[in-house]
């Protein structure tokens, strides 16, 4: 078995653990984890090795040694293992914002993106329900990426707008200054 | 420091919606040139769900709604619509309201806006036509 680091909820490392021993640290789904071997730091879920620490909810048929179900039978852990992993973030109420906004200010082709966004937005939720919460959680960052993307293209086109307003009053502030000189010079 | 920061956007966020009350309020956006002009219109010649929303914004300024729906009727009922949105993601209605948040701003919620808004595309253009 592969002794592991782990990052703890004040991004300190800590290690090394046996993937028994993470468990009795209590890490997450989302607890970033190295061990030897890897290149990055991964999420806990994403190592085959450690799904039995979250076998509760994900599942997953254990290959080869040391069958963990058993030890969960155990009265005392099992009420730490059966947490349930919230819903992540949907953005779809953000989504659904930033698609209707740009049709206010004229720049209706921006709503494109804020609809990719609400098609991500409606899958973490569908992912969620059906128990794969990687694809949700995948999910629902590409929905907060086009929702951001989107939004801050929508304030980019808001504030060329003002600048050609003020550019405009200045053209014409400017233009009727000369025909104010005109009259001046005609008199 | 978050706490700084949110304030912080919220009075940005404020004095920019005054600033364009104001604006939409004084100036008249049929009478005006100030104001941006639709792509989609201006390429395609006919109107976006959008089109038709400064004027309407500006009638509903002077409480003219008669005006305002015939504008953009489709807008005119977004604009409660987006309030709705913003309360229940940033100042706490999710809370408060889940059942809400679910019907408004659900998945099922988010397919009918869709639809509408295209009906609303091809029907007013159809319309006018």
């Amino acid at each position: 078995m592969n002794r592991y680091f782990y990052i703890d909820a004040e991004g300190k490392q800590k290690g090394t653990f046996s993937p028994e021993e993470l468990r009795q640290e209590g890490i997450k789904r989302d607890t970033l984890v190295w061990t030897q071997g890897m290149e990055q730091w991964k999420r806990a879920e994403e190592r085959e090795e450690l799904y039995f620490l979250f076998s509760d909810t994900y599942r997953k048929p254990l290959a080869g040694e040391g069958e963990p179900t058993v030890r969960y039978d155990r009265p005392g852990e099992s009420t730490q293992t059966r947490q349930i992993q919230p819903m992540p973030r949907t953005w779809l109420v953000e989504s659904i914002l930033v698609t209707i906004l740009p049709f206010m200010f004229c720049g209706s082709i921006l709503s494109l993106l804020g609809i990719i966004g609400i098609v991500h937005a409606a899958q973490v939720e569908s992912f969620y329900n059906r128990g794969d919460y990687a694809a949700s959680l995948e999910s629902s960052r590409s929905a907060a990426k086009w929702t951001k993307v989107a939004m801050w293209i929508t304030i980019g086109w808001i504030a060329l707008i003002i600048i050609a307003i003020i550019l405009f009053v200045v053209f014409i502030g400017s233009l009727s200054g000369f025909a104010g000189m005109e009259d001046l010079l005609s008199a | 420091m978050r706490k700084e920061l949110k304030i912080g956007i919220g009075a940005v966020v404020t004095v920019c919606v005054a600033a364009a009350l104001y604006f939409f309020y004084t100036f008249d956006p049929e009478a005006q040139p100030l104001f941006p002009k639709c792509p989609f219109l201006l390429a395609t010649g006919h109107e976006c769900p959008g089109c038709g929303s400064q004027r309407a914004l500006h009638s509903l300024l002077h409480c003219n709604i008669g005006a305002a729906l015939k504008y953009n009727a489709f807008m005119v009922l977004a604009i409660p619509y987006v309030f709705l949105g913003i309360y229940l993601q940033y100042l706490g209605g999710k809370k408060r309201f889940p059942g809400v948040e679910k019907f408004f701003f659900g998945r099922w919620a988010a397919a009918v806006l869709l639809v509408v808004t295209i009906a609303y595309w091809v029907l007013r253009n159809l319309w006018k036509v």
